[in-house]
Order: structure tokens, then C-alpha cells, then sequence
């Protein structure tokens, strides 16, 4: 069968199958995309369309979708970080499902979301989220001026719905309501028209019939009815305000809105505005008024005290006002509406109105001369002469009883006046000796001479007849007046009235008046400023009348009620007398003018009177009171000061206390341990180291002792008990044991610088005179006379004076002490176990004794050297009471050194027997006073 | 006259910048420089001669009252109404430290010769030294022996002198550790020390200038002519010990012979209350800083 097979004649080319032609070329396909016939089976890869591989393995990933085995993005499942700060807040991230979808996927999706397509949106939803899409895409392309996305109701959509070309179509036209005009009649007819109108397409719209019958519709309808609805709100209300576009005054308060209206439709009718009350509206039930300007949280309730107190006071009116449009606008809004009333096309606004233009106002205009920064003016200075262009430079006649008068008049008048001048030219009319007042001879130089006078008097104000006064100067009372003119009453003393006259030297003043004058002058500070006038009541009457109608504003009327018993010019002349006291009133330092201007002038001009400046004549004269009063002054003092080791280390000195008085820094730093002292003080003490020290130097007591004190002082409570039983124990036992007193205070001595204890030196004084303790000063000088001699008796009864101290330290008040000693006077049995304790203590105060005594001497000799310092202390007079103060300090410190003592040893001794020992010292004490 | 022809008495330049008033202003060691404070916060660094206003040091919290410079021109220190001195770097303009302590404002601070110390005078009644070397912002000081606000301060190379409104003078001496107190019956506004060092001269609040002796605590002179009693003004010698000069609370600056105490000059320096004057250490040159807000060079 094999030649059977080799017999076989093939023509042409066999057909191959289909299957295998398609599987071939898929695999050809696949593998020139991916060589896949060259790979096992295990690395080919399966793709779909775009080449994305879909399948993995089960475990890398199963089946795939998404962006590169993702889901939809690049960062696919990654988290994102989640920041939001004050600047930028995190907005509310919305996921929907198509943030989870392929583009295949959501191209699946499509077809089955549901929407209105633009041709049957009848309200324009769709066409408007269409447009704004639309416009911030836009706005993305080209920024707009407006940043940021653009309002909803500016983008108004673009095509139009059914329903509006359905309403079209029946006849309905923009800005036209649709509300039936006549339900009854014309309702079917109108339906009937329209239904016609929409099926028989445009050209059935333009029959006359139905055009006829529309406008005779509208014209026939009244003016309510043609403002329709529909009509745009800014057709109907234009804005017409100045607030912002989109502002709205009214958001949070809409009862004004309405306010606003109603007050609107009032202007349309009556032409002004009626307010309408609030109250009702807003406030009604709750209160009556409330003060304009202070509202009230929204939380809380008005309440009586919001009420306002100014009565009368419109709140409407004022308040809802204030941000309202300007009141022409009103009116343009009314003309407009009355337009409209008339013969407007419908369909058409009032044009010329729409475009409403404001009025502008020109800026100020600004002087040439003005310069754009402020001057001070000189508080005093009621007014600033205009600068007068200087007159120009004119040789003195030759005449120098001319020249004199000249420059003494021009003086006169910088200083009080153009009404002086014009006074004096009117009196001085036939004068010969004044034509320079008049165009005359000198009138040149005399202007010039002015002119300088004026320069240099610049600073102060010209005197006018319409001086404005400043509000306080106008309810002034005689203190004020006085305290302006900066003195104290006038005290007529010897001293005053030498002044006077030494000062009257170059001129002689011919009145009373000008005598007060100058003494105001020359001391500066004494003067009745209050009455001027006060050597003449009826003149100083005169004043003060003059004064209230000054101060009473406007120009005054002369004489109106005054006695007219005075000549034209002595009364001029007071008239002018006042107006320099008041100027003087008025600007407290110008004393010398005032008592130019009120010194007989006339009579000084006339007299061709040297005119000089008087200024230095009136200093020295000043000056040599001063002296004489000052004569006890310059006093000189001098203290001890202890400057700090560093400052003297800063200043490169070597400190002047070296190795000296070791308490004052020590104490210092004891000192701020106690927190109830406050800073000042503690300086404060600083300064009583040194004051303290005067005694004890006298008596040669030394210092070791303070280390122990110190130690003592550690809570302020000690202080207190120091205090009191101090104080008390002065009052019990000076009297009746001098002896121990003196031993006592021996001791004392030897414990008396610490720095706290001279605070407490201090506090303790002024404690005991508020409690009405006396210390006296005897024991001191007692002691002081023979510190020696007491060692024997304080060796005898070491332990009774500290007992004593104990006890009263523990007692605060006499009577307390009154009845331990009672209760101790019942019970003596007690007293002989006391005893053994008290004897050993006894010997350890003593053995502590004589340990002091020897360093007494040592110190004796360093300290010597700086008792001058304290003796010139002690000149001041102070004496007495530093040594007051320095006795209880004394007596305090030593019963603080006692107390420390005591102290250590309670550790070991009961309770009872420190009892026993007070009660012990007591019988002692009464012992020695039988 | 011959006297005044050698004032300072025109004005070279107006140091505008200062807004209200200024309360004082100081030439720096060598005269080159000037210091100026005021009611503005602020401290302005000047060139008086040419006008120039160099840098401005803003940090006080309320009106500046008193500034100094250190000899070297480095450190400079102010006080003023927030109760603390401050003390600056002059070219960074940072502060270095703030010393608290005073329990009101602060009138008057000034430095030592050494720089090392900066001594305040407070509305407390005290005066304060202030540590600049360590870093302590402790006072290494106080003194508080004063009765009143203390005005002013003077330092000396070995003395503190203080002048208060309790009316004394109160020179403070490091060597012997003594205090001398002269009391001059009248608050004390301002103090200023001769150049020659033997005298002090104490501007009262009885518009009265008063020149002591320092060794014997003797009235030599008393000065009069200008206002004085309201304000915080200043008064000095000019750098030959020849004149006295004062500033007025009605804008005038007065000089006095110091020797008979006769008015030599004045002139209207200011519109308003002249809060300060400060004479050059070498040339004829004067600063005068006023509550109008301007500070004004003078020279002859």
C-alpha cells in the first residue's frame, strides 16, 4: 500500500483547515509579540487587547485589574497620607465607585445612569451643570479676573428648557408672569391660543388676532401684574446700594430687610422717610429701648441695664441709617418706578434710569502752601500769628527819645495787641509824639520795629478780641486759676516785701496793682493769681466780670453793665489791664509781660521811660532771695554705704569693707529666706546694718555671736514671738531687776547685728507703739555705763533671764503670763525637779560665755578703726531712737540665741521640765522683788 | 557779645524721625555719634553732623527715657517706661540683655567707665547696678537710701552719684564706702558733672539750676532765667567747664556764664519743652531733642 501511496499525483496546493490557519496565525501573531512559542509554557504571559497582562498567578495576584495590577491609579491601594492644617484643611474626600473602575468598567456602566438630556430640562439643571462645568474648565485655561470659581448665578445656563420654549411658543414672553390675568374669562381662550399656537409651528404666532388681544391684555393690566415673577431680581431690584456684589447687610438681621422695604414703599408715596418703630418688630415683647451701639449676644436677654438711659434718644433713626444708601438714590428710585407707571413699552425698562450714575465730588482742594506734616503747636498757645511779610529794614530816627518810644511802643504791642495800637493811636489823636502811630514820622521804623517784636514773640499768642478759650479755662475757679498761674496763696511776709522793693529798683510802680505784679514775678510761685485785683475790690469785681464775658465767647459788649463813673480812658486803660491779667490767666508763665502790660503804659511811654529787658534784672533779684532762703540748704550728710564686693570689683576698686563686717551679705542671703519682706525692704536694711552699728561700737560688743543667730532667725513666726515678748518682758522686768537687766543686756549686746533682727528691730518698734509698749531708754545708758559688771551676777543665774524669755515667748499676751504665774505660785512643790535640769543647763550657757567674752576682745580691736563712721551717724538726732530701736533689737536677738540653745536641748529635756524651769525663773524673780 | 559768638546756637541740622516726643538725646563717647529716645518706642542711631539717621532699635514696650553708649561704641544701654534697661548691641541692634528689677519706670541709666556696669535710676527710689560682664541679670546693687524717684544718675570712676526728687544729691563713693548726701531742699531733676569732675551741677524742679562743690557740698552758683517744673529737662556744662547750659519747658535754651551765673544766650531751640541737651566733648556742638519731636544740632 506503501506504492500506493507513492502513485499519488498532488496538484496544486492542499486546502489546510481552517482551525489550523487560525491557530497558526495566532500563534504567529502572539509570537511575534511575545515570542511565545520560544517560551515554556510557564512564562508565557496572557494579555488582553492593550497588552496589559490580566492573569497572574494564583499566588501573585490572581486576576488582575487596573493600572499595572493596581486599581485605577498609579498609587492604586497605597494609603494616602492624610494632612490637613489650619491653612489648609482637608476637604471631605467623596469617593463614589467610579474612583474603583476601569475605563471598560465604567464604559459598562454608561449606558445604565439616567439623565435628563438638555432638550427636556425644563428647569435647566442639567444645562447649568453643563455651563459651569464648562466655565471652570475655562477658568482653568485662563485665569479670570475674578479668582477662585466663578458664582453659580453668574453663569446662567445657556440653552433654554422645554418648558421655556413650550411657554414661548404659547404666546408667553419674558418677563412676563404666567399667573392668570383673567382667570374667568379669558383663562379657556388664552389655553385655546396657546395649545394653537404650539401645534401650528411659528407662523400662527404672528396672527393678528392673538398680537391684538395680548397687548390689549398687558395694557389693560395694572402695574403689579407687568413686574412679574419671573422677571429676573435684578431687573426688578437693581442694585442700587454700595455695598459689594453679593453682600448682603440684611443675612443675619432680615427684620431690617424688611424695615428697609416698608420704609422704601413709604419714600415712593410720601417723599421722606417715616421710621418705623423697631421696637414691635424686633424687641417688642422683651424691653423697650436698648442704648444704640451696644448690642447683646445672641445668648443672652435684655435685660434692665441694657436699657437705655438716654431717653429721647431715636434708636431708629439713627441706627438703621447709618448703612443705608445715600438719600438721593431714593428719590432716583422713585422716578424710576414712576416711569415705569407711565408710558413704558412693555417689555422694555426705563433706560436712562437703569444707568445710574453717582454723584461725585471733587477731592478738597489742598493749599499750595500746605505741608503734609504736622506741627506741634505749643499747647499754650491759643493761636499762631499769620506771618506777615517783613516790612523792610528802616534806618531809627534820629530822634532817640523817638526811637526809644518807637521800640518801646512796638515791644508793647507784640505783646498785647493790635488793640493797644489802635487804642493808643485813637487816644494820642492830636499827640505830636505818636504821628508814628498815623503815617507820621518814624511810622517805617516803627512798623519794622513790630514786625520784629511780633517774630520774636511768636510763640505767644497774639491777644485778640475773639480769643477762643479752651473748655477748662472756661469753668475756672479761683484754684484753678491760681494753680495755672502755679502758686500758692500770697502770703505777706517781710521777706515778700523786701523783694518788692529791691526788684522795683529800676522802676517805681505807682499802684498797688502792679506791686502784686511783681511780686507774682519775682518769686514766681507767690501770687494771688485768683484776684489780681484784689487791693481794689470794685476793680477785681470789674475783672471778673470782664473775665465771664471773655470766657462767654463772642465779642464782648463793653460797658454793658458797669458804672459809668469811670473817664473813656481809665477805663481804656483797665480794659487793657485786663486783658494782659487774663492773657496772663491764660498762659501762666508770662509774668513779666503782665506786669508790663498792667503797669501804668502809658505812663512809661509818655515819660520816654527806658525800656529794658528786666528779664536778668528780675533773675538776679530772684536769685538772691533764693539764696537767702536757700541758705540752710546745700546740708550735707554722711552715711555709711556698703557697696556690694562685686561692684567694687566691676569699678576696679578694692572694696573699702574687705575682710569687714561679714553680716550685711550674709544676712542678705538670710533675708530672702523670709518671703514676707519685700524688696525695697530688704535694701532698706541694708542701710540699717550701718545705722546699727553706732551703738555697738560705743558699747565694744563683737560680732562671732552672729553665726549662731543666724541660724536662729529661720521662721518668721520666731519673729513674732521675739516681738511680743520682748516688748512684754520690758514692761515686766526693767522695773524690778535692773541688775539682771544689765547682764541681760550685756548679752544682748553681743548678739546685735544680724540683719534680721534689725528688721525686725524695726518691725518690733513700730509694733510696740501700735500696741502702746514703751521701751525705755534708761536701761540702755544703765548698761551701757558698766557693761563689766554684771558677769558675776549672770554667773549666778545663768539660766533665768532666757527662762524668763522662753516663757514670754510662748505667752503672747501679759495676761497668759499672769496666769502661769498664778498656777505656778500654787504649785512650788513642782519646783525642786526642775532644778537639777536647769543647773546643768545653766553651765552650758555659761562655759558658752565666756567662750563670747574672750572673743569680745579680739574683736574690740579690729572694729575701732570705723567708729569715727558712726559717730557722725549719730549726729543726725537720730540717736535716740536708734538706740531705742537697738535695745529691743538687742533683747530679741539674745532671746533668739537663748531659744536656739533651748532648743537642742528639749531634744534631751521633757517638755515638763522646760515648764519647771519657767516656772522656776519666775520664783526667782519674785524672790528678788521681795 | 563775645561769649555767645562761641556757642553753638545756629542750628546745623534737624534730626527728624522721632514720632511725639523725643526725651533724650546723647552724643556718644567721642561726640561722633548720637543716641536719641523718645515716646515712640524707639531709639534712633544718628549722625549729627551730617544729619543721618543710621538705625533705629525698636524692642522697649513703652517710651524710651534715658540711653547710653559705652566708650567703645559697642554696647549701648536704654530704659524707659517698661520698668526694665535693656542692653543693646549697637551694631546687630539685637539686645543682649533685659535686667528686671526696678518696681517702676526707669529715668536714667549709665554706664561705667569700664562698660562693665550699667547703673539705673528708678521711679522706686532706687538706683540699680546692672552686671554686664556675667551673665547674671541680678543687679550686683541696689541703693535704695533715696526718699523719692531718683532722676537721674552721674558716674564717676570710683563714685555713684544720684540725683532724686526728695531733693538730695547723693554721691555714693566706692573707696571709702561712705555715702554723702547734699541736700538741696528741692527735687532734683536733673544732675550732670563738670568735666573737671570737682563739681556737680543739679537742675531743680524750682527752675533753678544749683552747682555744687563736691568736696565740701557747697552752693557755688544757682542759675536761673529758664522754666523748669513740670518736666523731665536736662542741663550741662559745656565741655570747657565755661558755660552752663539749660533747656526750657517753654522751648528755649539757655547759657549761663558759669562763673557769675549771667544769661550769655538763649534762643528758641524748640516750639515745645526742650526734654534734653547734650554738649559735644571736643567741638562746639549741641544736641537738643524736644517734645515736638525733633532733635536739633547746633554749632557756632
Amino acid at each position: 500500500m506503501g506504492s500506493d501511496e507513492e502513485d499519488f499525483v498532488f496538484h496544486g496546493t492542499p486546502i489546510e483547515r481552517e482551525e489550523e490557519i487560525a491557530s497558526r496565525k495566532k500563534k504567529a501573531v502572539a509570537g511575534a509579540s511575545g515570542n511565545l512559542r520560544t517560551l515554556p509554557a510557564w512564562k508565557q504571559e496572557v494579555t488582553d487587547e492593550e497588552g496589559r497582562r490580566r492573569f497572574h498567578g494564583a499566588f501573585t495576584g490572581g486576576y488582575s485589574a487596573g493600572y499595572y495590577n493596581t486599581v485605577g491609579s498609579k498609587e492604586g491601594w497605597a494609603p494616602q497620607s492624610f494632612t490637613s492644617s489650619r491653612q489648609n484643611r482637608a476637604g471631605a474626600r467623596k469617593q463614589s465607585i467610579s474612583d474603583f473602575l476601569d475605563e471598560d468598567e465604567k464604559a459598562d456602566m454608561e449606558g445604565k445612569s439616567l439623565s435628563a438630556s438638555s432638550q427636556f430640562d425644563t428647569f435647566g439643571f442639567t444645562a447649568a451643570e453643563h455651563s459651569r462645568k464648562h466655565a471652570e474648565k475655562e477658568q482653568h485655561e485662563r485665569p479670570s479676573a475674578i479668582p477662585g470659581p466663578v458664582p453659580d448665578e453668574l453663569v446662567a445656563p445657556v440653552s433654554e428648557s422645554i418648558g421655556v420654549k413650550l411657554l414661548l411658543k404659547m404666546g408667553w414672553r419674558r418677563g412676563h408672569s404666567i399667573k392668570e390675568v383673567r382667570a374667568s374669562s379669558d383663562a379657556r381662550r388664552e389655553a385655546r391660543k396657546a395649545f394653537l399656537a404650539f401645534y401650528t409651528d411659528e407662523n400662527t404666532k404672528e396672527t393678528p388676532d392673538s398680537l391684538v388681544s395680548e397687548t390689549e391684555v398687558e395694557t389693560s393690566l395694572g402695574e403689579d401684574i407687568k413686574i412679574s415673577e419671573s422677571t429676573p431680581v435684578y431687573v426688578l431690584n437693581p442694585k442700587q446700594d454700595l455695598h459689594g456684589l453679593g453682600y448682603d447687610p440684611f443675612k443675619h438681621a432680615p427684620e431690617f430687610r424688611e424695615k428697609k422695604r416698608s420704609r422704601m414703599s413709604a419714600n415712593k408715596e410720601v417723599g421722606f422717610r417715616k421710621p418705623l418703630s423697631m421696637k414691635e418688630s424686633l424687641f417688642g415683647p422683651k424691653s423697650g429701648k436698648i442704648a444704640p451701639g451696644f448690642g447683646i449676644g445672641a445668648l443672652e436677654e435684655l435685660d434692665v441695664e441694657d436699657e437705655d438711659v438716654y431717653a429721647g434718644y431715636d434708636f431708629d433713626q439713627t441706627y438703621v441709617i447709618e448703612d443705608e444708601q445715600p438719600a438721593r438714590q431714593s428719590n432716583d428710585n422713585r422716578l424710576r418706578l414712576t416711569s415705569k407707571e407711565h408710558d413704558v413699552l412693555p417689555g422694555f425698562g426705563a433706560a436712562k434710569n437703569s444707568d445710574y450714575s453717582m454723584e461725585r465730588f471733587n477731592p478738597p482742594i489742598i493749599p499750595k502752601d500746605f505741608v503734609a506734616r504736622h506741627k506741634f503747636s505749643g499747647p499754650l498757645e491759643a493761636e499762631t500769628k499769620p506771618t506777615v511779610s517783613a516790612p523792610p529794614e528802616v534806618p531809627p530816627p534820629a530822634d532817640n527819645n523817638l526811637k526809644l518810644l518807637i521800640e518801646g511802643f512796638a515791644t508793647f504791642v507784640s505783646r498785647c495787641g493790635k488793640l493797644y495800637e489802635d487804642l493808643s493811636r485813637e487816644k494820642n489823636q492830636s499827640n505830636q509824639l505818636f504821628d508814628f502811630l498815623r503815617e507820621g514820622n518814624g511810622h517805617d521804623y516803627y512798623a519794622r520795629r513790630l514786625w520784629e517784636e511780633q517774630q520774636k514773640r511768636k510763640d505767644q499768642s497774639k491777644l485778640t478780641l475773639d480769643v477762643k478759650v479752651s473748655p477748662t479755662v472756661q469753668k475756672m475757679t479761683a484754684e484753678t486759676r491760681g494753680s495755672l498761674l502755679g502758686e500758692k496763696p500770697l502770703q505777706r511776709s517781710l521777706k515778700e516785701t523786701d523783694t518788692s522793693a529791691s526788684s522795683g529798683g529800676s522802676f517805681q510802680f505807682p499802684t498797688n496793682l502792679s506791686d502784686t505784679f511783681t511780686k507774682s514775678a519775682s518769686s514766681q510761685e507767690a501770687a494771688d493769681a485768683v484776684k489780681p485785683f484784689k487791693d481794689d475790690p470794685a476793680k477785681q469785681e470789674r475783672f471778673e466780670q470782664f473775665l465771664k464775658e471773655k470766657y462767654k465767647g463772642g465779642l464782648r459788649t463793653t460797658d454793658s453793665n458797669r458804672v459809668n463813673s469811670m473817664s473813656e480812658s481809665a477805663r481804656a486803660q483797665e480794659r487793657l489791664d485786663f486783658e494782659a491779667a487774663a492773657e496772663a490767666i491764660e498762659k501762666g508763665k508770662a509774668y513779666k509781660e503782665v506786669r508790663r502790660a498792667t503797669e501804668q503804659p502809658l505812663d512809661f511811654l509818655a515819660g520816654g521811660l527806658q525800656f529794658t529787658s528786666g528779664g536778668t534784672e528780675q533773675i538776679k533779684d530772684t536769685g538772691v532771695v533764693d539764696m537767702k532762703s536757700s541758705k540752710t540748704y546745700p546740708k550735707r550728710e554722711e552715711f555709711q554705704w556698703r557697696p556690694s564686693p562685686l561692684l567694687c570689683k566691676r569699678f576696679d576698686l578694692p572694696d573699702p569693707f574687705m575682710g569687714k563686717l561679714p553680716p550685711a551679705p550674709r544676712a542678705r542671703n538670710k533675708m530672702d529666706s523670709l518671703i514676707f519682706l519685700p524688696d525695697t525692704v530688704k535694701a532698706a536694711s541694708a542701710r540699717q546694718v550701718s545705722e546699727s552699728q553706732v551703738p555697738k561700737k560705743e558699747t565694744s560688743i563683737e560680732e562671732p555671736e552672729v553665726e549662731v543667730e543666724v541660724e536662729n532667725v529661720e521662721r518668721p513666726v520666731d519673729l513674732y514671738k521675739a516681738i511680743f515678748s520682748d516688748d512684754s518682758e520690758d514692761d515686766e522686768d526693767q522695773p524690778m531687776n535692773g541688775k539682771i537687766q544689765e547682764g541681760q543686756e550685756k548679752k544682748n549686746e553681743a548678739a546685735a547685728t544680724t540683719l534680721n533682727r534689725l528688721i525686725a528691730g524695726d518691725f518690733l518698734e513700730s509694733l510696740g507703739k501700735e500696741l502702746g509698749f514703751e521701751v525705755p531708754m534708761e536701761e540702755e545708758i544703765k548698761f551701757r555705763s558698766k557693761p563689766e559688771d554684771s558677769s558675776d551676777k549672770r554667773l549666778d543665774r545663768p539660766g533665768l533671764k532666757e527662762k524668763v524669755e522662753e516663757k514670754t515667748s510662748s505667752l503672747k499676751l501679759g495676761s497668759e503670763e499672769e496666769k502661769s504665774r498664778k498656777k505656778r505660785e500654787k504649785s512650788p512643790a513642782k519646783r525642786s525637779g526642775g532644778n537639777d535640769l536647769s543647773s546643768s543647763e545653766s553651765s552650758g550657757d555659761e562655759r558658752r560665755r565666756k567662750r563670747y567674752n574672750k572673743k569680745d576682745r579680739h574683736r574690740n580691736d579690729s572694729e575701732s578703726d570705723s567708729s569715727s563712721d558712726y559717730h557722725s551717724r549719730d549726729k543726725q538726732g537720730s540717736r535716740s531712737r536708734s538706740k531705742r530701736r537697738e535695745s529691743s533689737r538687742e533683747k530679741r536677738s539674745s532671746h533668739k540665741k537663748h531659744s536656739k540653745h533651748r532648743r537642742t536641748k528639749k531634744s534631751s529635756s521633757s517638755r515638763y521640765s522646760s515648764d519647771e524651769e519657767q516656772k522656776e525663773s519666775r520664783r526667782e524673780k519674785k524672790r528678788r522683788r521681795d | 557779645m563775645s561769649a555767645a559768638a562761641e556757642l553753638p546756637t545756629k542750628e546745623a541740622h534737624i534730626l527728624k524721625g522721632h514720632e511725639g516726643a523725643v526725651l533724650a538725646a546723647r552724643f556718644n563717647g567721642d561726640g561722633n555719634y548720637a543716641l536719641t529716645c523718645g515716646k515712640d518706642r524707639t531709639i534712633r542711631l544718628w549722625n549729627p553732623h551730617r544729619g543721618i539717621l543710621i538705625k533705629t532699635y525698636k524692642s522697649h514696650g513703652r517710651e524710651v527715657r534715658d540711653v547710653h553708649v559705652t566708650s567703645d561704641n559697642a554696647k549701648f544701654c536704654s530704659c524707659g517706661g517698661d520698668r526694665q534697661v535693656y542692653y543693646w548691641d549697637v551694631s546687630t541692634g539685637r539686645v543682649i540683655r533685659k535686667f528686671r528689677g526696678h518696681d517702676g519706670e526707669v529715668n536714667a541709666v549709665k554706664f561705667n567707665d569700664s562698660s562693665s556696669v550699667v547703673v539705673s535710676a528708678g521711679f522706686d527710689r532706687s538706683l540699680r547696678v546692672w552686671d554686664c560682664r556675667s551673665h547674671s541679670v541680678e543687679p550686683v546693687q541696689i541703693i535704695d537710701t533715696f526718699l523719692d524717684t531718683v532722676m537721674s544718675v552721674v558716674l564717676t570712676k570710683t563714685e555713684i552719684i544720684g540725683g532724686s526728687v526728695d531733693g538730695t544729691v547723693r554721691t555714693f563713693d566706692m573707696r571709702i564706702g561712705r555715702e554723702i548726701s547734699d541736700n538741696l531742699g528741692q527735687p532734683v531733676n536733673c544732675i550732670s558733672i563738670s568735666n573737671d569732675g570737682n563739681c556737680v551741677l543739679a537742675g531743680c524742679l524750682d527752675s533753678t539750676l544749683r552747682l555744687l562743690d563736691r568736696t565740701t557740698g557747697e552752693l557755688l552758683q544757682v542759675y536761673k532765667g529758664h522754666i523748669s517744673k513740670s518736666f523731665k529737662t536736662d542741663c550741662c556744662l559745656t565741655n570747657s567747664d565755661a558755660h552752663v547750659i539749660g533747656g526750657s519747658e517753654d522751648g528755649l535754651v539757655f547759657f549761663w556764664d558759669l562763673v557769675d551765673a549771667k544769661v550769655v544766650s538763649k534762643f528758641r531751640a524748640h516750639d515745645l519743652v526742650v526734654t534734653s541737651v547734650s554738649y559735644h566733648p571736643k567741638e562746639d556742638c549741641m544736641l537738643t531733642s524736644s517734645v515736638d519731636g525733633t532733635v536739633r544740632v547746633w554749632k557756632k
